[in-house]
Protein backbone atom coordinates (compact mmCIF):
# COMPACT_ATOMS: atom_id res chain seq x y z
CA UNK A 1 0.00 0.00 0.00
CA UNK A 2 0.67 3.69 -0.82
CA UNK A 3 2.64 5.65 2.10
CA UNK A 4 0.57 8.27 1.09
CA UNK A 5 -2.17 6.53 2.13
CA UNK A 6 -1.89 5.74 5.53
CA UNK A 7 -4.07 7.87 7.11
CA UNK A 8 -6.78 7.13 4.36
CA UNK A 9 -7.14 10.37 2.39
CA UNK A 10 -10.91 10.94 1.43
CA UNK A 11 -11.54 11.64 -2.00
CA UNK A 12 -15.05 13.11 -3.29
CA UNK A 13 -15.78 11.42 -7.33
CA UNK A 14 -18.55 13.21 -8.83
CA UNK A 15 -19.28 11.08 -12.26
CA UNK A 16 -22.70 10.38 -13.30
CA UNK A 17 -21.40 7.70 -15.44
CA UNK A 18 -22.51 4.48 -13.00
CA UNK A 19 -20.39 2.03 -14.95
CA UNK A 20 -17.01 4.53 -15.12
CA UNK A 21 -17.31 5.57 -11.25
CA UNK A 22 -18.01 1.76 -10.13
CA UNK A 23 -14.71 1.10 -11.75
CA UNK A 24 -12.71 4.37 -10.54
CA UNK A 25 -14.05 3.10 -6.59
CA UNK A 26 -13.00 -0.18 -6.81
CA UNK A 27 -9.74 1.09 -8.24
CA UNK A 28 -9.12 3.84 -5.39
CA UNK A 29 -10.91 1.65 -2.79
CA UNK A 30 -8.35 -1.18 -3.83
CA UNK A 31 -5.49 2.15 -3.59
CA UNK A 32 -6.55 2.27 0.13
CA UNK A 33 -8.71 5.45 -0.31
CA UNK A 34 -12.07 6.29 1.22
CA UNK A 35 -14.42 7.35 -1.68
CA UNK A 36 -17.76 9.23 -1.02
CA UNK A 37 -19.09 8.69 -4.82
CA UNK A 38 -21.97 11.28 -5.86
CA UNK A 39 -23.38 11.67 -9.16
CA UNK A 40 -24.68 15.07 -9.88
CA UNK A 41 -23.77 18.39 -9.29
CA UNK A 42 -25.43 19.97 -6.42
CA UNK A 43 -24.82 16.48 -4.31
CA UNK A 44 -21.43 17.46 -5.02
CA UNK A 45 -21.13 20.89 -3.53
CA UNK A 46 -23.74 19.34 -0.45
CA UNK A 47 -21.25 16.38 0.24
CA UNK A 48 -18.36 19.15 -0.17
CA UNK A 49 -19.67 21.33 2.38
CA UNK A 50 -20.58 18.50 4.62
CA UNK A 51 -17.71 16.43 5.14
CA UNK A 52 -14.17 17.06 4.39
CA UNK A 53 -12.03 15.85 1.61
CA UNK A 54 -8.82 15.66 0.92
CA UNK A 55 -9.06 15.97 -2.74
CA UNK A 56 -12.01 16.34 -5.61
CA UNK A 57 -12.13 13.96 -9.27
CA UNK A 58 -14.95 16.01 -10.72
CA UNK A 59 -16.10 15.36 -14.31
CA UNK A 60 -17.88 18.11 -16.26
CA UNK A 61 -20.66 17.41 -18.08
CA UNK A 62 -22.88 16.46 -15.18
CA UNK A 63 -26.36 17.06 -14.07
CA UNK A 64 -27.87 20.13 -12.71
CA UNK A 65 -24.63 22.69 -11.70
CA UNK A 66 -21.71 21.69 -13.92
CA UNK A 67 -18.01 20.99 -13.10
CA UNK A 68 -16.76 24.27 -14.08
CA UNK A 69 -19.46 25.96 -11.67
CA UNK A 70 -18.55 23.50 -8.91
CA UNK A 71 -15.09 23.77 -9.44
CA UNK A 72 -15.22 27.64 -8.98
CA UNK A 73 -17.91 27.49 -5.95
CA UNK A 74 -15.26 25.31 -4.18
CA UNK A 75 -12.88 27.20 -5.02
CA UNK A 76 -14.28 30.29 -3.35
CA UNK A 77 -14.82 28.43 -0.20
CA UNK A 78 -11.64 26.09 -0.41
CA UNK A 79 -9.01 27.90 -2.21
CA UNK A 80 -6.23 24.57 -1.42
CA UNK A 81 -9.00 21.56 -2.52
CA UNK A 82 -7.47 19.80 -5.23
CA UNK A 83 -9.01 19.28 -7.68
CA UNK A 84 -8.71 16.91 -10.63
CA UNK A 85 -11.15 17.50 -13.51
CA UNK A 86 -11.67 13.77 -15.54
CA UNK A 87 -13.61 14.44 -19.20
CA UNK A 88 -14.11 13.83 -22.07
CA UNK A 89 -14.09 16.75 -23.28
CA UNK A 90 -11.03 17.91 -24.34
CA UNK A 91 -11.19 21.18 -26.72
CA UNK A 92 -8.51 23.67 -25.34
CA UNK A 93 -11.74 25.94 -24.75
CA UNK A 94 -12.48 23.30 -22.27
CA UNK A 95 -9.26 23.10 -21.01
CA UNK A 96 -8.84 26.66 -20.40
CA UNK A 97 -12.12 27.00 -19.13
CA UNK A 98 -11.31 24.17 -16.30
CA UNK A 99 -7.71 26.17 -15.58
CA UNK A 100 -9.56 29.18 -15.07
CA UNK A 101 -12.04 28.18 -12.92
CA UNK A 102 -9.32 26.86 -10.64
CA UNK A 103 -9.11 23.15 -11.33
CA UNK A 104 -5.19 21.49 -10.73
CA UNK A 105 -5.58 19.23 -13.00
CA UNK A 106 -7.09 17.89 -16.08
CA UNK A 107 -7.30 14.20 -17.85
CA UNK A 108 -9.35 13.42 -20.82
CA UNK A 109 -11.47 10.38 -20.97
CA UNK A 110 -10.83 7.37 -22.13
CA UNK A 111 -7.47 7.48 -19.70
CA UNK A 112 -5.06 5.21 -18.07
CA UNK A 113 -5.62 3.59 -14.75
CA UNK A 114 -1.65 3.87 -14.12
CA UNK A 115 -1.56 7.36 -15.26
CA UNK A 116 -5.38 8.41 -13.46
CA UNK A 117 -3.21 6.89 -9.96
CA UNK A 118 0.00 8.59 -10.20
CA UNK A 119 -1.78 12.19 -10.65
CA UNK A 120 -3.97 11.56 -7.72
CA UNK A 121 -1.09 10.44 -5.37
CA UNK A 122 1.21 13.61 -6.93
CA UNK A 123 -1.98 15.90 -6.13
CA UNK A 124 -1.72 14.51 -2.82
CA UNK A 125 2.09 14.70 -2.38
CA UNK A 126 1.76 18.48 -3.53
CA UNK A 127 -0.88 19.68 -1.07
CA UNK A 128 1.38 18.08 1.62
CA UNK A 129 4.51 19.16 0.06
CA UNK A 130 3.03 22.94 0.08
CA UNK A 131 2.17 22.67 3.59
CA UNK A 132 5.92 22.08 4.57
CA UNK A 133 7.10 25.11 6.03
CA UNK A 134 10.18 27.06 4.52
CA UNK A 135 13.52 26.10 6.86
CA UNK A 136 10.85 25.59 9.81
CA UNK A 137 9.31 28.69 9.29
CA UNK A 138 6.34 29.04 8.08
CA UNK A 139 6.46 32.72 6.82
CA UNK A 140 8.67 33.89 4.34
CA UNK A 141 9.13 37.55 3.79
CA UNK A 142 10.26 39.36 0.71
CA UNK A 143 9.80 43.41 0.35
CA UNK A 144 6.37 44.29 1.66
CA UNK A 145 4.85 40.98 1.40
CA UNK A 146 4.68 38.01 3.49
CA UNK A 147 3.58 34.61 2.45
CA UNK A 148 2.07 32.06 4.72
CA UNK A 149 3.02 28.61 3.66
CA UNK A 150 0.69 26.88 6.12
CA UNK A 151 -2.89 28.31 5.01
CA UNK A 152 -1.41 30.41 2.24
CA UNK A 153 -2.22 33.41 3.20
CA UNK A 154 -0.58 36.50 1.52
CA UNK A 155 0.24 39.73 2.07
CA UNK A 156 1.35 42.44 -0.44
CA UNK A 157 1.50 45.89 1.34
CA UNK A 158 -2.18 46.76 2.47
CA UNK A 159 -3.46 43.77 0.33
CA UNK A 160 -3.90 40.44 1.47
CA UNK A 161 -5.18 37.19 -0.56
CA UNK A 162 -4.84 33.78 -0.53
CA UNK A 163 -3.22 31.87 -3.41
CA UNK A 164 -4.21 28.49 -5.00
CA UNK A 165 -2.20 25.58 -4.23
CA UNK A 166 -0.46 25.45 -7.67
CA UNK A 167 0.14 29.01 -7.39
CA UNK A 168 1.85 28.29 -3.96
CA UNK A 169 3.90 25.60 -5.48
CA UNK A 170 5.45 27.82 -8.19
CA UNK A 171 6.36 30.42 -5.61
CA UNK A 172 7.81 27.55 -3.22
CA UNK A 173 10.04 26.23 -5.99
CA UNK A 174 10.86 29.73 -6.96
CA UNK A 175 11.87 30.48 -3.92
CA UNK A 176 13.56 27.53 -2.68
CA UNK A 177 15.89 28.23 -5.53
CA UNK A 178 16.40 31.67 -5.21
CA UNK A 179 18.89 33.72 -7.57
CA UNK A 180 19.27 30.64 -9.88
CA UNK A 181 17.50 30.61 -13.31
CA UNK A 182 14.69 27.97 -13.88
CA UNK A 183 13.62 26.76 -16.76
CA UNK A 184 10.01 26.84 -17.39
CA UNK A 185 10.39 23.13 -18.34
CA UNK A 186 11.75 22.34 -15.01
CA UNK A 187 8.96 23.95 -13.53
CA UNK A 188 6.56 21.87 -15.14
CA UNK A 189 8.13 19.10 -14.39
CA UNK A 190 8.84 19.82 -10.45
CA UNK A 191 5.49 21.80 -9.88
CA UNK A 192 2.99 20.41 -12.35
CA UNK A 193 4.68 17.03 -12.32
CA UNK A 194 3.92 16.65 -16.15
CA UNK A 195 5.43 17.21 -19.24
CA UNK A 196 3.73 16.58 -22.29
CA UNK A 197 -0.22 17.58 -21.06
CA UNK A 198 0.76 21.00 -19.87
CA UNK A 199 1.93 23.76 -22.52
CA UNK A 200 5.02 25.94 -21.24
CA UNK A 201 2.60 28.50 -21.71
CA UNK A 202 1.12 27.40 -18.65
CA UNK A 203 4.17 28.75 -16.61
CA UNK A 204 4.03 32.11 -18.32
CA UNK A 205 0.48 32.42 -17.15
CA UNK A 206 1.27 31.74 -13.24
CA UNK A 207 4.12 33.71 -13.45
CA UNK A 208 1.93 36.58 -14.89
CA UNK A 209 -0.08 35.80 -11.81
CA UNK A 210 2.48 36.21 -9.43
CA UNK A 211 3.73 39.12 -10.50
CA UNK A 212 0.71 40.91 -10.36
CA UNK A 213 0.35 39.59 -7.00
CA UNK A 214 3.60 40.77 -5.55
CA UNK A 215 5.33 42.81 -8.02
CA UNK A 216 4.68 46.83 -6.92
CA UNK A 217 4.51 46.74 -10.68
CA UNK A 218 4.39 44.06 -12.46
CA UNK A 219 5.58 45.13 -16.26
CA UNK A 220 9.06 45.91 -14.37
CA UNK A 221 9.46 42.89 -12.03
CA UNK A 222 11.80 43.19 -9.57
CA UNK A 223 11.69 39.74 -7.84
CA UNK A 224 10.62 37.57 -10.72
CA UNK A 225 12.27 38.13 -13.29
CA UNK A 226 12.75 36.62 -16.64
CA UNK A 227 16.19 35.51 -18.04
CA UNK A 228 15.74 35.90 -21.83
CA UNK A 229 15.27 32.35 -23.56
CA UNK A 230 16.05 30.22 -20.35
CA UNK A 231 13.27 30.97 -17.82
CA UNK A 232 13.19 32.92 -14.52
CA UNK A 233 14.71 33.83 -11.98
CA UNK A 234 13.49 34.47 -7.87
CA UNK A 235 15.46 36.72 -5.95
CA UNK A 236 14.69 38.60 -2.71
CA UNK A 237 16.67 41.65 -2.67
CA UNK B 1 -10.35 36.85 -2.23
CA UNK B 2 -7.49 36.66 -4.50
CA UNK B 3 -7.63 38.61 -7.52
CA UNK B 4 -6.81 36.05 -10.19
CA UNK B 5 -7.32 38.81 -12.61
CA UNK B 6 -4.10 38.70 -15.00
CA UNK B 7 -4.56 35.13 -15.67
CA UNK B 8 -8.20 35.01 -16.29
CA UNK B 9 -7.90 37.84 -18.72
CA UNK B 10 -5.51 35.86 -20.36
CA UNK B 11 -7.41 32.51 -20.43
CA UNK B 12 -10.88 34.55 -20.82
CA UNK B 13 -9.01 36.88 -23.41
CA UNK B 14 -8.41 33.65 -25.68
CA UNK B 15 -11.96 32.56 -25.63
CA UNK B 16 -13.41 36.01 -25.91
CA UNK B 17 -11.12 36.70 -29.24
CA UNK B 18 -13.07 33.51 -30.70
CA UNK B 19 -16.21 34.34 -29.83
CA UNK B 20 -15.39 38.18 -31.11
CA UNK B 21 -14.03 36.44 -34.34
CA UNK B 22 -17.29 34.50 -34.79
CA UNK B 23 -19.52 37.89 -33.87
CA UNK B 24 -17.35 39.66 -36.05
CA UNK B 25 -17.76 37.06 -39.24
CA UNK B 26 -21.53 37.74 -38.85
CA UNK B 27 -20.97 41.56 -39.04
CA UNK B 28 -19.47 41.09 -41.92
CA UNK B 29 -22.04 39.41 -43.67
CA UNK B 30 -24.55 41.94 -42.23
CA UNK B 31 -22.10 44.69 -43.93
CA UNK B 32 -21.28 42.81 -47.21
CA UNK B 33 -24.81 42.35 -47.98
CA UNK B 34 -26.19 45.59 -46.84
CA UNK B 35 -23.13 47.36 -49.25
CA UNK B 36 -23.94 44.72 -52.11
CA UNK B 37 -27.78 46.39 -51.61
CA UNK B 38 -26.68 49.85 -51.73
CA UNK B 39 -24.93 49.43 -54.85
CA UNK B 40 -27.36 47.40 -56.10
CA UNK B 41 -29.62 50.61 -55.57
CA UNK B 42 -26.78 52.67 -56.56
CA UNK B 43 -26.70 50.84 -59.83
CA UNK B 44 -30.70 50.72 -60.17
CA UNK B 45 -30.42 54.72 -59.51
CA UNK B 46 -27.36 55.25 -62.36
CA UNK B 47 -29.72 53.44 -64.53
CA UNK B 48 -32.89 55.42 -64.12
CA UNK B 49 -30.35 58.22 -64.46
CA UNK B 50 -29.09 57.02 -67.65
CA UNK B 51 -32.31 56.08 -69.07
CA UNK B 52 -33.78 59.60 -68.42
CA UNK B 53 -30.88 61.70 -69.89
CA UNK B 54 -30.50 59.86 -72.99
CA UNK B 55 -34.17 60.10 -73.30
CA UNK B 56 -33.99 64.11 -73.07
CA UNK B 57 -31.18 63.93 -75.52
CA UNK B 58 -32.84 61.55 -77.94
CA UNK B 59 -35.86 63.86 -77.59
CA UNK B 60 -33.48 66.96 -78.47
CA UNK B 61 -32.45 65.47 -81.53
CA UNK B 62 -35.43 63.26 -82.39
CA UNK B 63 -36.04 65.99 -84.70
CA UNK B 64 -33.03 65.58 -86.74
CA UNK B 65 -32.78 62.03 -87.09
CA UNK B 66 -35.24 59.17 -88.52
CA UNK B 67 -38.00 57.60 -86.14
CA UNK B 68 -36.67 53.75 -86.56
CA UNK B 69 -33.18 54.74 -84.89
CA UNK B 70 -34.62 56.71 -81.69
CA UNK B 71 -36.98 53.60 -81.55
CA UNK B 72 -38.90 54.57 -77.94
CA UNK B 73 -40.39 50.97 -77.90
CA UNK B 74 -36.84 49.74 -77.30
CA UNK B 75 -35.50 52.06 -74.81
CA UNK B 76 -38.84 51.47 -72.61
CA UNK B 77 -37.52 47.61 -73.10
CA UNK B 78 -34.28 48.22 -72.24
CA UNK B 79 -35.37 50.01 -69.42
CA UNK B 80 -37.71 47.26 -67.90
CA UNK B 81 -35.60 44.59 -68.32
CA UNK B 82 -33.15 46.31 -66.46
CA UNK B 83 -34.84 47.43 -63.89
CA UNK B 84 -36.01 43.19 -63.42
CA UNK B 85 -32.69 42.13 -63.42
CA UNK B 86 -31.27 44.31 -61.10
CA UNK B 87 -34.47 43.74 -58.74
CA UNK B 88 -34.04 39.50 -59.28
CA UNK B 89 -30.31 40.01 -58.37
CA UNK B 90 -31.66 41.86 -54.98
CA UNK B 91 -33.78 39.02 -54.21
CA UNK B 92 -30.98 36.48 -54.99
CA UNK B 93 -28.82 38.23 -52.89
CA UNK B 94 -31.57 38.48 -50.17
CA UNK B 95 -32.07 34.33 -50.36
CA UNK B 96 -28.86 33.72 -50.24
CA UNK B 97 -28.63 35.90 -47.17
CA UNK B 98 -31.46 33.81 -45.55
CA UNK B 99 -30.09 30.57 -45.88
CA UNK B 100 -26.29 31.83 -45.11
CA UNK B 101 -27.93 32.16 -41.99
CA UNK B 102 -29.79 29.29 -41.41
CA UNK B 103 -26.50 27.58 -42.01
CA UNK B 104 -24.32 29.51 -39.86
CA UNK B 105 -27.25 28.53 -37.19
CA UNK B 106 -27.14 24.77 -38.06
CA UNK B 107 -23.16 24.92 -37.73
CA UNK B 108 -23.33 25.76 -34.35
CA UNK B 109 -26.08 23.26 -33.43
CA UNK B 110 -23.48 21.04 -35.15
CA UNK B 111 -20.33 22.16 -33.03
CA UNK B 112 -22.48 21.35 -30.37
CA UNK B 113 -23.58 17.68 -31.47
CA UNK B 114 -20.01 17.18 -31.99
CA UNK B 115 -18.90 18.12 -28.62
CA UNK B 116 -21.86 15.91 -27.58
CA UNK B 117 -21.33 12.73 -29.50
CA UNK B 118 -17.76 12.90 -28.46
CA UNK B 119 -18.43 12.97 -25.09
CA UNK B 120 -21.20 9.96 -25.58
CA UNK B 121 -18.49 7.80 -27.65
CA UNK B 122 -15.61 8.30 -25.22
CA UNK B 123 -17.70 7.64 -21.81
CA UNK B 124 -18.31 4.18 -22.61
CA UNK B 125 -14.82 3.82 -24.22
CA UNK B 126 -13.03 5.29 -21.36
CA UNK B 127 -15.40 2.59 -19.22
CA UNK B 128 -14.42 -0.15 -20.90
CA UNK B 129 -10.69 0.34 -20.82
CA UNK B 130 -10.50 1.36 -17.20
CA UNK B 131 -11.92 -2.12 -16.44
CA UNK B 132 -9.38 -3.80 -18.94
CA UNK B 133 -6.50 -2.27 -17.13
CA UNK B 134 -7.87 -2.74 -13.75
CA UNK B 135 -8.23 -6.60 -14.54
CA UNK B 136 -4.63 -6.40 -16.11
CA UNK B 137 -3.22 -4.38 -12.66
CA UNK B 138 -5.23 -6.58 -10.11
CA UNK B 139 -5.84 -10.19 -8.98
CA UNK B 140 -9.79 -9.95 -8.98
CA UNK B 141 -12.18 -12.01 -7.70
CA UNK B 142 -14.44 -14.34 -9.59
CA UNK B 143 -17.51 -12.53 -8.82
CA UNK B 144 -16.46 -9.02 -9.08
CA UNK B 145 -14.71 -10.03 -12.45
CA UNK B 146 -17.96 -11.20 -13.98
CA UNK B 147 -18.86 -7.63 -12.59
CA UNK B 148 -16.64 -6.12 -14.71
CA UNK B 149 -17.43 -8.31 -17.91
CA UNK B 150 -21.46 -7.46 -17.64
CA UNK B 151 -20.32 -3.47 -17.15
CA UNK B 152 -18.17 -3.79 -20.18
CA UNK B 153 -20.50 -5.63 -22.43
CA UNK B 154 -23.12 -2.88 -21.25
CA UNK B 155 -20.66 -0.52 -22.48
CA UNK B 156 -19.90 -1.81 -25.46
CA UNK B 157 -23.78 -2.44 -26.47
CA UNK B 158 -24.09 1.22 -25.76
CA UNK B 159 -21.31 2.36 -27.91
CA UNK B 160 -23.00 -0.03 -30.39
CA UNK B 161 -26.66 1.67 -30.21
CA UNK B 162 -25.29 5.04 -30.67
CA UNK B 163 -23.24 4.16 -34.18
CA UNK B 164 -26.10 2.42 -35.46
CA UNK B 165 -28.45 5.22 -34.50
CA UNK B 166 -26.01 7.36 -36.35
CA UNK B 167 -25.72 5.79 -39.43
CA UNK B 168 -29.48 4.87 -39.65
CA UNK B 169 -30.23 8.31 -39.28
CA UNK B 170 -28.20 9.35 -41.86
CA UNK B 171 -29.29 6.46 -44.06
CA UNK B 172 -33.12 7.93 -43.59
CA UNK B 173 -31.98 11.29 -44.36
CA UNK B 174 -30.54 10.04 -47.97
CA UNK B 175 -33.45 7.73 -48.09
CA UNK B 176 -30.64 4.79 -48.54
CA UNK B 177 -33.56 3.30 -45.84
CA UNK B 178 -34.63 -0.29 -46.57
CA UNK B 179 -37.88 0.16 -45.39
CA UNK B 180 -40.54 -2.54 -44.67
CA UNK B 181 -44.17 -1.58 -44.16
CA UNK B 182 -47.01 -3.44 -43.88
CA UNK B 183 -50.27 -3.35 -43.24
CA UNK B 184 -50.81 -3.67 -39.18
CA UNK B 185 -53.98 -3.71 -37.19
CA UNK B 186 -52.55 -0.60 -34.53
CA UNK B 187 -54.31 -2.00 -31.52
CA UNK B 188 -52.50 -4.96 -31.77
CA UNK B 189 -49.09 -3.09 -33.26
CA UNK B 190 -48.77 -0.76 -31.02
CA UNK B 191 -49.31 -2.65 -27.89
CA UNK B 192 -46.74 -5.45 -29.05
CA UNK B 193 -44.28 -2.30 -29.61
CA UNK B 194 -44.88 -1.10 -26.36
CA UNK B 195 -44.71 -4.37 -24.17
CA UNK B 196 -41.01 -4.68 -25.90
CA UNK B 197 -39.90 -1.09 -25.34
CA UNK B 198 -40.79 -2.16 -21.16
CA UNK B 199 -39.30 -5.15 -21.44
CA UNK B 200 -35.59 -3.75 -23.11
CA UNK B 201 -35.76 -0.33 -20.60
CA UNK B 202 -36.97 -3.37 -17.90
CA UNK B 203 -39.77 -0.82 -16.46
CA UNK B 204 -42.49 -2.18 -14.08
CA UNK B 205 -45.56 -2.83 -16.12
CA UNK B 206 -47.73 -1.40 -13.76
CA UNK B 207 -45.93 1.97 -14.36
CA UNK B 208 -47.36 1.63 -17.98
CA UNK B 209 -51.22 2.17 -18.55
CA UNK B 210 -52.72 1.59 -21.79
CA UNK B 211 -55.83 2.71 -23.42
CA UNK B 212 -58.51 3.02 -25.57
CA UNK B 213 -58.26 1.19 -29.00
CA UNK B 214 -57.94 3.28 -32.70
CA UNK B 215 -60.03 -0.25 -33.98
CA UNK B 216 -58.75 0.47 -37.61
CA UNK B 217 -55.46 -0.30 -39.87
CA UNK B 218 -52.31 1.65 -40.41
CA UNK B 219 -48.90 0.61 -42.80
CA UNK B 220 -46.28 0.90 -40.43
CA UNK B 221 -42.81 0.19 -40.43
CA UNK B 222 -42.19 -2.31 -37.68
CA UNK B 223 -38.65 -1.43 -36.83
CA UNK B 224 -38.58 1.77 -37.48
CA UNK B 225 -41.71 2.23 -35.06
CA UNK B 226 -40.17 0.49 -32.45
CA UNK B 227 -37.45 2.92 -32.73
CA UNK B 228 -40.00 5.89 -32.24
CA UNK B 229 -41.35 4.09 -29.06
CA UNK B 230 -38.34 3.61 -27.77
CA UNK B 231 -36.91 6.82 -28.18
CA UNK B 232 -39.81 8.58 -26.56
CA UNK B 233 -40.02 6.14 -23.64
CA UNK B 234 -35.96 6.60 -23.09
CA UNK B 235 -36.88 10.12 -22.90
CA UNK B 236 -39.68 9.78 -20.49
CA UNK B 237 -36.69 7.86 -18.47
CA UNK B 238 -34.56 10.34 -17.94
CA UNK B 239 -36.69 13.42 -17.57
CA UNK B 240 -38.76 11.69 -14.98
CA UNK B 241 -37.83 12.89 -11.70
CA UNK B 242 -38.76 10.42 -8.85
CA UNK B 243 -41.66 9.23 -10.06
CA UNK B 244 -42.18 7.45 -13.65
CA UNK B 245 -45.83 6.68 -15.27
CA UNK B 246 -46.22 6.51 -18.89
CA UNK B 247 -49.95 6.83 -20.28
CA UNK B 248 -50.28 5.60 -23.76
CA UNK B 249 -53.69 6.11 -25.25
CA UNK B 250 -55.04 5.11 -28.65
CA UNK B 251 -58.08 6.97 -30.98
CA UNK B 252 -58.76 7.56 -34.01
CA UNK B 253 -60.42 10.77 -35.99
CA UNK B 254 -62.05 10.40 -39.53
CA UNK B 255 -58.90 10.36 -41.23
CA UNK B 256 -55.79 9.59 -38.49
CA UNK B 257 -55.14 6.81 -35.93
CA UNK B 258 -54.15 8.97 -32.76
CA UNK B 259 -51.25 7.72 -30.21
CA UNK B 260 -50.68 9.38 -27.43
CA UNK B 261 -47.69 8.86 -24.65
CA UNK B 262 -47.85 11.18 -21.66
CA UNK B 263 -45.34 11.08 -19.08
CA UNK B 264 -45.15 12.99 -15.98
CA UNK B 265 -41.97 14.23 -16.15
CA UNK B 266 -39.78 17.34 -15.88
CA UNK B 267 -41.74 18.73 -19.20
CA UNK B 268 -41.05 21.05 -21.52
CA UNK B 269 -40.50 24.52 -21.41
CA UNK B 270 -42.59 26.59 -23.84
CA UNK B 271 -40.05 28.74 -25.55
CA UNK B 272 -38.05 25.44 -26.53
CA UNK B 273 -41.29 23.56 -27.60
CA UNK B 274 -40.75 24.59 -31.17
CA UNK B 275 -37.37 23.62 -31.14
CA UNK B 276 -36.77 20.18 -30.16
CA UNK B 277 -37.78 18.43 -32.87
CA UNK B 278 -34.89 20.05 -34.96
CA UNK B 279 -31.69 18.27 -35.80
CA UNK B 280 -28.70 18.57 -32.85
CA UNK B 281 -30.94 20.89 -30.88
CA UNK B 282 -30.77 20.15 -26.96
CA UNK B 283 -32.60 22.28 -24.19
CA UNK B 284 -29.58 24.29 -22.15
CA UNK B 285 -31.18 23.94 -18.62
CA UNK B 286 -29.57 23.46 -14.90
CA UNK B 287 -33.28 21.90 -13.78
CA UNK B 288 -32.36 19.24 -16.50
CA UNK B 289 -31.25 16.31 -14.78
CA UNK B 290 -29.49 14.77 -17.96
CA UNK B 291 -27.01 16.92 -19.62
CA UNK B 292 -26.56 14.50 -22.29
CA UNK B 293 -27.39 12.69 -25.14
CA UNK B 294 -27.04 13.04 -28.91
CA UNK B 295 -29.40 15.82 -29.92
CA UNK B 296 -30.78 13.34 -32.75
CA UNK B 297 -33.31 11.40 -30.84
CA UNK B 298 -36.27 13.08 -31.37
CA UNK B 299 -35.45 14.19 -34.87
CA UNK B 300 -35.14 10.81 -35.68
CA UNK B 301 -38.54 9.90 -34.39
CA UNK B 302 -40.13 13.18 -36.42
CA UNK B 303 -38.34 11.90 -39.71
CA UNK B 304 -39.28 8.37 -39.13
CA UNK B 305 -42.99 9.58 -38.29
CA UNK B 306 -42.53 11.47 -41.65
CA UNK B 307 -41.88 8.50 -43.94
CA UNK B 308 -45.10 6.80 -42.66
CA UNK B 309 -46.81 9.92 -43.78
CA UNK B 310 -48.10 11.52 -40.36
CA UNK B 311 -46.94 13.82 -38.27
CA UNK B 312 -45.77 14.49 -34.21
CA UNK B 313 -46.54 16.93 -32.20
CA UNK B 314 -46.09 17.71 -28.14
CA UNK B 315 -48.08 19.29 -25.54
CA UNK B 316 -46.64 20.43 -22.22
CA UNK B 317 -47.83 23.05 -19.95
CA UNK B 318 -44.12 23.86 -19.11
CA UNK B 319 -41.60 22.54 -16.72
CA UNK B 320 -42.50 20.13 -14.24
CA UNK B 321 -45.67 19.94 -15.91
CA UNK B 322 -45.16 16.15 -18.07
CA UNK B 323 -45.17 16.17 -21.45
CA UNK B 324 -47.86 14.47 -23.80
CA UNK B 325 -46.52 13.49 -28.00
CA UNK B 326 -49.13 12.66 -30.01
CA UNK B 327 -48.33 10.50 -33.01
CA UNK B 328 -50.84 10.97 -36.37
CA UNK B 329 -50.72 8.25 -39.05
CA UNK B 330 -52.65 8.05 -41.60
CA UNK B 331 -55.31 5.49 -41.78
CA UNK B 332 -54.91 2.60 -44.34
CA UNK B 333 -56.91 3.24 -47.28
CA UNK B 334 -58.88 6.62 -45.98
CA UNK B 335 -55.94 8.58 -46.22
CA UNK B 336 -52.96 9.83 -48.06
CA UNK B 337 -53.83 6.84 -50.34
CA UNK B 338 -51.54 7.62 -53.01
CA UNK B 339 -48.60 7.83 -50.42
CA UNK B 340 -49.21 4.72 -48.55
CA UNK B 341 -49.75 2.51 -51.53
CA UNK B 342 -46.26 3.46 -53.08
CA UNK B 343 -44.83 2.90 -49.59
CA UNK B 344 -45.97 -0.68 -49.55
CA UNK B 345 -45.34 -0.99 -53.37
CA UNK B 346 -41.33 0.67 -52.52
CA UNK B 347 -41.22 -1.78 -49.36
CA UNK B 348 -42.30 -4.98 -51.94
CA UNK B 349 -39.82 -4.57 -54.36
CA UNK B 350 -37.15 -4.09 -51.29
CA UNK B 351 -38.01 -7.08 -50.48
CA UNK B 352 -38.25 -8.79 -53.30
CA UNK B 353 -34.61 -7.15 -54.38
CA UNK B 354 -33.35 -8.32 -50.33
CA UNK B 355 -34.57 -11.78 -51.35
CA UNK B 356 -32.77 -12.14 -54.31
CA UNK B 357 -29.84 -11.21 -52.66
CA UNK B 358 -29.86 -14.01 -50.04
CA UNK B 359 -30.86 -16.73 -52.55
CA UNK B 360 -28.35 -19.33 -52.41
CA UNK B 361 -26.22 -19.84 -55.55
CA UNK B 362 -27.40 -22.76 -57.53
Amino acid sequence: MNPLNESFNSILLVEDEESLARGLIYNLEAEGFRVHHVGDGLAALEAFHSQSFDLIILDIMIPHVDGFEVASRIRETDPQMPILILTARTTLKDRLKGLETGADDYLSKPFHLEELLLRVQGMLKRKSWYKKPLQDHPFYRFGDNEINFENLKCRAGRKSFILTPLEAMVMKYLIENKDRVISRRELLEKVWNITSEVETRTVDNFILRLRKYFEPDSSRPIYIKSVRGSGYIFSDH
Amino acid sequence: MIDSAPVVITFTGRIWQEEMKKQNSLFAYVLVFTLAQISWFFLLGLWIYWYVTNYLILNLVEEKITTEVVGGGANVFALVSGLILLVMISIGMSLIFIYLTKQMNITRLYDNFIANITHELKSPLASIQLYLETMRKRQIPDKVRNEFVAAMLEDADRLNKLITSILDISALEQKRIAYNFQVYEVDAIIKELIDYAIFQFKIDPKNVSFEGSAGCQSVIDRGAFQIVINNLFDNALKYSKSKFQLQVQLSRNPKNVLIKITDYGMGIPLNEQKNIFQKFYRIQSAAMPSVKGSGLGLYWVREIIRSHGGRISLYSAGESQGTAFTIELPIYKTSKKSYIKRLLKYSHQTKKQLDAMHEPVK
